[in-house]
């Protein structure tokens, strides 16, 4: 079973707003990282291998190599700087183009989102570029390998899929609790792994399709969004103090 | 800092933090108020390497450098000082003597088990009337046959309580002065080790320190590390590497009480405005960040040199100095600026101010370690 799973190198720190994507001010996105575990498990308990797949700048070669400590098996990362400013759209073009090179696979899988940009689009949209069967906000994974079913909450209910591999899921950060790496998987990651850098060029992409070109969608700016936030003192004995507490979630419509 | 470090150091530092403020940071108060080992999340960091950091991934071990150590270290004090401790005897001085000192065979016989974090070691030197002046130990290994007829007393033994590998300094000629002290091994479950009853410390208290009697308790002589009168090198070589692990405790918990010192200075009104504004707080939280950096620096300097091969004594003796100075100083003005909720332990800083003090004396006082770093100055006379 080889299941290919998309990750992403977030921004964690942003001094006074200002993005500026160091390795220390980035991290393996913690929603990536159920969906990464889920793939160790299935690999445990299938066999075959687990790929990791990131776009960004070399700055994210350390989130991927966290990837390997945990038990990927191989790391690929597409980095051109022709890539730079890629919305989602031109994000998962880049991807599909990735995921391909890197066929044939079983499975494709993505967290539900990301801890920077947290737009949710990028999983569907490279499934749906790939013309493959998904299912998002996966909380279980079952079944065979020509037959896997697979669980997804949604709204009270439980629904249950049946798909044929190849397909796509978006794993939901409850399916798994990611598992720490061992110590000397680290040292092995970074010291002795490869991370495999690929260009546009070499994935045959068309330059105009991808980046800041290639990217409808502008953000025209962005700024810190200053929150008021109040203390006020409620008196009185703690049966006062309830009643009074109540009373006021009640009328600002929080409860009730 | 970043100087020093490499991408690998970064991965380690954000992997031990996550583990430990989820698997130590609930329970560190709980253990040291009651005293209490934590199997449940030792077993979880022998699984994950901690307890074989920079032994060969041949040998079990995680294959890690000094840098790294130092950095797990730090961060595993920085939550829970008490487990730091273990961490690092255990690693420093069981561990790395064996591999630096042991035969093939005796390698293969204790360091896979001990590196996996299945078995745990210690390091008995002191007695109740050798500390500092570690040639005047008392402790005896006499042939008998083919084995050694231990008898010693050793005390403060940090892990004893849990320990199932021992390296005992005892003296195998008496009569040989500094010369007749050698390093035997001695295993838990032999017949006359005795475990003692475990100290009532005032800091590091989730560590079982005990002592540990050895009663006509026979070694066989294959157990004895390097030669005969080996012992007290085997001793410095052990303290030296020793040293940047209670170096790097003591930078972490210098760290976790910079940050409370912080944290509550935000929080903390008087005289209408956070304490934080006021010049007196800021004068205590500037000394603290800069003594934390600087013992930081010191430490992983004293690594970085390890792990290149070059010499190290003087600058991992400064490191330990200064970073247990820094440790206890930089604990007192986080206790200073929680006022008389400092002193309770409703705060975690009572807690980080009674572990620092000891780190001026285990592993070598601060007064011993002015002794090592003035003949390095100065040169041996």
């Amino acid at each position: 079973m080889h299941i290919i799973v998309c990750i992403k190198s977030v921004v964690v720190d942003a001094p006074r707003g200002k993005i500026v994507r160091t390795a220390d001010k980035c991290a393996l996105n913690p929603f990536d990282r159920p969906a990464l575990e889920v793939a160790l498990q299935l690999k445990e308990r299938h066999g075959g291998s687990v790929t990791v797949l990131s776009m960004g700048p070399p700055t994210a070669e350390p989130t991927l190599r966290e990837a390997l400590a945990v038990g990927a098996d191989r790391a690929v990362l597409l980095c051109d700087p022709a890539l730079a400013g890629s919305d989602t759209l031109a994000t998962s073009t880049a991807l599909c183009a990735g995921v391909r090179s890197l066929a044939p696979f079983d499975l494709l899988l993505f967290g539900t989102q990301t801890s920077d940009s947290d737009t949710g689009q990028v999983g569907s949209q490279t499934a749906l570029m790939l013309d493959l069967p998904m299912v998002t906000g996966a909380v279980k994974i079952d079944g065979t390998l020509d037959c896997l079913s697979v669980e997804r909450k949604m709204d009270g209910f439980l629904e249950i899929y049946e798909l044929t591999p190849p397909a796509a899921l978006t794993i939901h950060s409850s399916a798994a609790a990611p598992s720490d790496p061992a110590l000397g998987n680290i040292a092995v990651a970074f010291d002795e792994m490869p991370v495999e850098t690929v260009s546009i060029r070499r994935l045959r992409l068309d330059p105009s399709l991808v980046g800041e070109v290639g990217s409808p969608t502008r953000v025209l700016s962005m700024k810190p969004i200053k929150k008021n936030r109040a203390c006020r003192w409620i008196e009185g004995t703690p049966a006062v103090q309830a009643d009074a507490l109540v009373r006021q979630l009640v009328d600002a419509g929080l409860i009730g | 800092m970043d100087l020093l470090l490499e991408e690998k150091h970064r991965a380690v530092r954000q992997s031990v933090r996550r583990f430990c403020d989820r698997e130590l940071r609930p329970i560190a108060a709980q253990i040291d108020h009651e005293a209490r080992f934590p199997w449940e999340v030792v077993e979880k960091m022998g699984r994950l390497g901690y307890f074989g950091i920079q032994v060969p991934q041949t040998l079990g071990g995680a294959g890690l450098d000094a840098i790294s150590y130092a950095i797990i270290i730090e961060e595993i004090s920085r939550v829970s000082a008490a487990i730091g401790l273990c961490v690092s005897v255990h690693n420093s001085v069981a561990v790395y003597p064996i591999i630096a000192f042991g035969s093939p065979v005796q390698i293969e016989r204790w360091v896979p088990s001990l590196a996996r974090g299945e078995k745990i070691g210690a390091f008995c030197l002191t007695e109740p009337n050798a500390g500092s002046d570690a040639g005047g130990i008392e402790a005896t290994a006499l042939a008998d046959g083919e084995a050694y007829r231990v008898n010693a007393n050793k005390v403060f033994v940090t892990n004893g309580g849990i320990a199932d590998v021992c390296l005992i300094f005892c003296r195998t000629d008496p009569a040989a002065g500094h010369r007749g002290i050698s390093v035997v091994v001695a295993e838990r479950g032999t017949g006359g080790f005795v475990v003692g009853d475990l100290e009532d410390l005032c800091g590091m208290r989730a560590n079982p320190v005990c002592s540990i009697r050895l009663n006509d308790c026979r070694v066989s002589r294959s157990s004895r590390l390097a030669g005969e009168g080996m012992g007290l090198k085997i001793g410095l070589a052990a303290l030296d590497a020793g040293r940047i692990g209670i170096g790097a405790q003591a930078v972490g918990i210098a760290q976790a009480a910079l940050e409370e010192g912080v944290r509550y200075a935000r929080q903390r009104q008087q005289f209408g405005v956070p304490i934080q504004r006021h010049q007196a707080i800021q004068t205590m939280i500037a000394d603290m960040a800069t003594q934390v950096d600087a013992a930081r620096l010191m430490v992983y300097r004293a690594a970085a040199l390890k792990d290149k091969g070059r010499p190290f004594s003087k600058e991992s003796a400064m490191a330990k100095l200064f970073a247990s100075e820094a440790a206890t100083h930089v604990t007192d003005l986080a206790v200073q600026i929680h006022g008389g909720y400092g002193y309770s332990k409703s705060y975690p800083v009572e807690r980080y101010y009674r572990d620092a003090r000891v780190t001026r004396i285990y592993e070598g006082t601060s007064e011993i370690h002015r002794m090592v770093i003035a003949k390095s100055v100065m040169g041996g006379s």
